[in-house]
């Protein structure tokens, strides 16, 4: 049994934490002169979230699935919820093709070690929703 | 942007590296036989101050790329394929660090590399060698820091060494491993740390215990390194060693490439030196005649041309590769197939390495065999590129797997 319900609970929470992702000052300052849009395709439930770094904006759901992405990053919604909180290896998930990152990754992965705060704010959003439940010990 | 060698300070350090290669060729032969490491090459490698080649011109050194150092270590192989193994130890820590550690550690440890300092790093156990997770344990100590305990069976250079890099997996307080698999992937740890030992090779908690004895890269001095107690502070901790190591591997993985690759140009050197001047006389064999001149001989011929030609395409592969690297274009290969993609050139190098050793004793003849002959040197130490990870049959099993793998995620 899937972590979220449907794809509107995984917008409401790991979209909205990709928000905070994308006017952070230092994926901003790491992103602002490049082409890193990534689609983060999850699986059950089926859903998509567009991160548009350099546009500074996220899109979800049809009009994420539809528009174009440089990168491309598959996971089930119960590892995406486990990655947000900094509870995923995520070479080992690639290695365990737990996950899928398709395209010019090279400035994803390089944002791999800026996303500690992140985890944080993911977290914040979880309680501050009252949805305890998804916070992995 | 860190600012890159130019071809005028290239030129330089070339010229330093024919210096240091013509000296591993007149020292080698006595160290490979001797099976010990090559003492003297310590102070000529730090003279020539060809270690701070692949160090970031911000931090004191020269700001060699892949390719810069990979030019070095093919150049100083060809002179002495074992010597160099050894000093490629350093090459390929010092990339696969300071791309993963803090600027203030960069800082430090670049800076002392910059200043002559060697570096290495024992990762492999006896368990699974490199693939294993490591067995050595970084028991946290109250007040902070690590005591490292454990034995590395792959030391080489460490008789050279200022500077160690290591991996051990972090237990709890009482020394227990993560039982977890996915938690002893993340508590296995990247370390560095002081190397500081004795004649003896005792050092405060590490020490060197003499075990090296192959068939092959006599001088490499790739002793055991028995961690006992060995302390490292927090600062001396780097990164999540399997996540990090992740994308840095093409130092290790073309570097060695490197080695094989200034083998290969050895190689085809002696072969031409002996087979351009040969005669045999009056023969009366797979060739009848009154007199003949090896270099005459067809099957010579072709086969000089087959050794050019695998140098000249392995020299491309290689060169290609690190630049391939460098400039971002294996962002153009699937993820999963990165390492494994880079570390084809070294499996090309590798094969045509040994067939070149080979074939070389094969077209020479029965002096090529004789211990002390410069064929049967290289025809052992070539023998040494089967191991280094990924090797061919590890490379080809890993890509074949991703490209049978269903498209499905695995969960």
């Amino acid at each position: 049994m899937s972590t979220f319900k449907d794809a509107d609970e995984v917008y409401a929470y790991i979209g909205k934490a990709m928000e905070a992702c994308v006017s952070d000052p230092k994926f901003v300052e790491a992103t602002k002169d490049g082409t890193l849009v990534v689609l983060i395709k999850q699986t059950d439930p089926e859903s998509y979230i567009l991160v548009d770094f350099p546009g500074q904006k996220v899109l979800v759901g049809d009009a994420a699935a539809a528009a174009s992405s440089t990168v491309q990053l598959r996971m089930s919604s119960d590892n995406a919820n486990r990655f947000w909180q900094g509870k995923l290896n995520f070479t080992l998930a690639m290695a365990q093709r737990k996950v899928k990152l398709d395209g010019k990754r090279t400035t994803a992965m390089g944002l791999l070690p800026l996303t500690g705060p992140i985890f944080e704010t993911y977290k914040a959003i979880l309680t501050e929703a009252g949805r305890e439940d998804l916070l992995v010990g | 942007m860190t600012e890159s060698i130019t071809e005028a300070e290239f030129d330089k350090v070339f010229a330093e590296a024919e210096k240091l290669s013509e000296f591993f060729r007149e020292i080698g032969p006595k160290y490979d036989t001797e099976n010990t490491f090559a003492y003297p090459s310590i102070e000529a490698f730090k003279k020539s101050g060809l270690g701070a080649l692949p160090v970031p011109k911000q931090y004191g050194g020269m700001g060699g790329d892949l390719l810069a150092t990979s030019k070095v270590v093919s150049e100083l192989s060809k002179g002495d394929s074992a010597i160099t193994l050894a000093y490629n130890m350093h090459y390929i820590m010092v990339g696969i660090t300071m791309g993963l550690m803090s600027e203030t550690q960069n800082k430090y440890w670049l800076g002392r590399v910059a200043d002559g300092d060697i570096m290495f790093g024992p990762f492999s156990e006896q368990r699974a060698g490199f693939s294993g997770l490591a067995d050595m344990k970084a028991i946290p100590q109250e007040g902070g820091g690590w005591r490292l305990y454990g034995k590395k069976t792959w030391g080489t250079l460490c008789e050279a060494a200022d500077i160690i890099t290591t991996n051990a997996t972090i237990t709890d307080a009482d020394g227990n491993l993560p039982e977890n698999f996915e938690d002893r992937v993340n508590a296995e740890s990247f370390f560095i740390g002081e190397f500081q030992v004795d004649e003896n090779g005792q050092g405060d908690g590490i020490s060197i215990v003499k075990t090296w004895d192959a068939l092959g890269m006599h001088a490499t001095g790739t002793q055991t390194i028995v961690f006992d107690g060995y302390y490292v502070p927090e600062d001396g901790f780097i990164c999540e060693w399997r996540s990090g190591a992740f994308g840095v591997l093409e130092w290790a993985s073309l570097m060695f490439a490197s080695i094989y690759l200034g083998m290969q140009s050895r190689i085809l050197e002696e072969s031409r030196a002996v087979l351009s001047k040969k005669t045999l006389g009056a023969v009366f064999g797979a060739t009848v005649a009154a007199d003949v001149k090896v270099s005459n001989v067809g099957h010579i011929i072709d086969g000089v041309g087959d050794m050019a030609s695998r140098y000249e395409l392995s020299r491309r592969v290689l060169y290609r590769t690190c630049t391939e690297v460098t400039e971002g274009y294996d962002d153009n290969w699937p993820m999963e197939l990165r390492f494994p993609y880079i570390g084809l050139a070294k499996t090309f190098i590798a094969d045509n390495v040994m067939h070149m050793s080979r074939h070389a004793m094969s077209m020479v003849g029965g002096s090529s065999f004789k211990k002390g002959a410069i064929f049967e040197r290289l025809y052992r130490d070539s023998a040494a590129s089967m191991f280094q990870p990924l090797n061919a049959d590890q490379s080809r099993t890993f890509i074949g797997e991703q490209l049978l793998a269903p498209e499905e995620l695995e969960d």
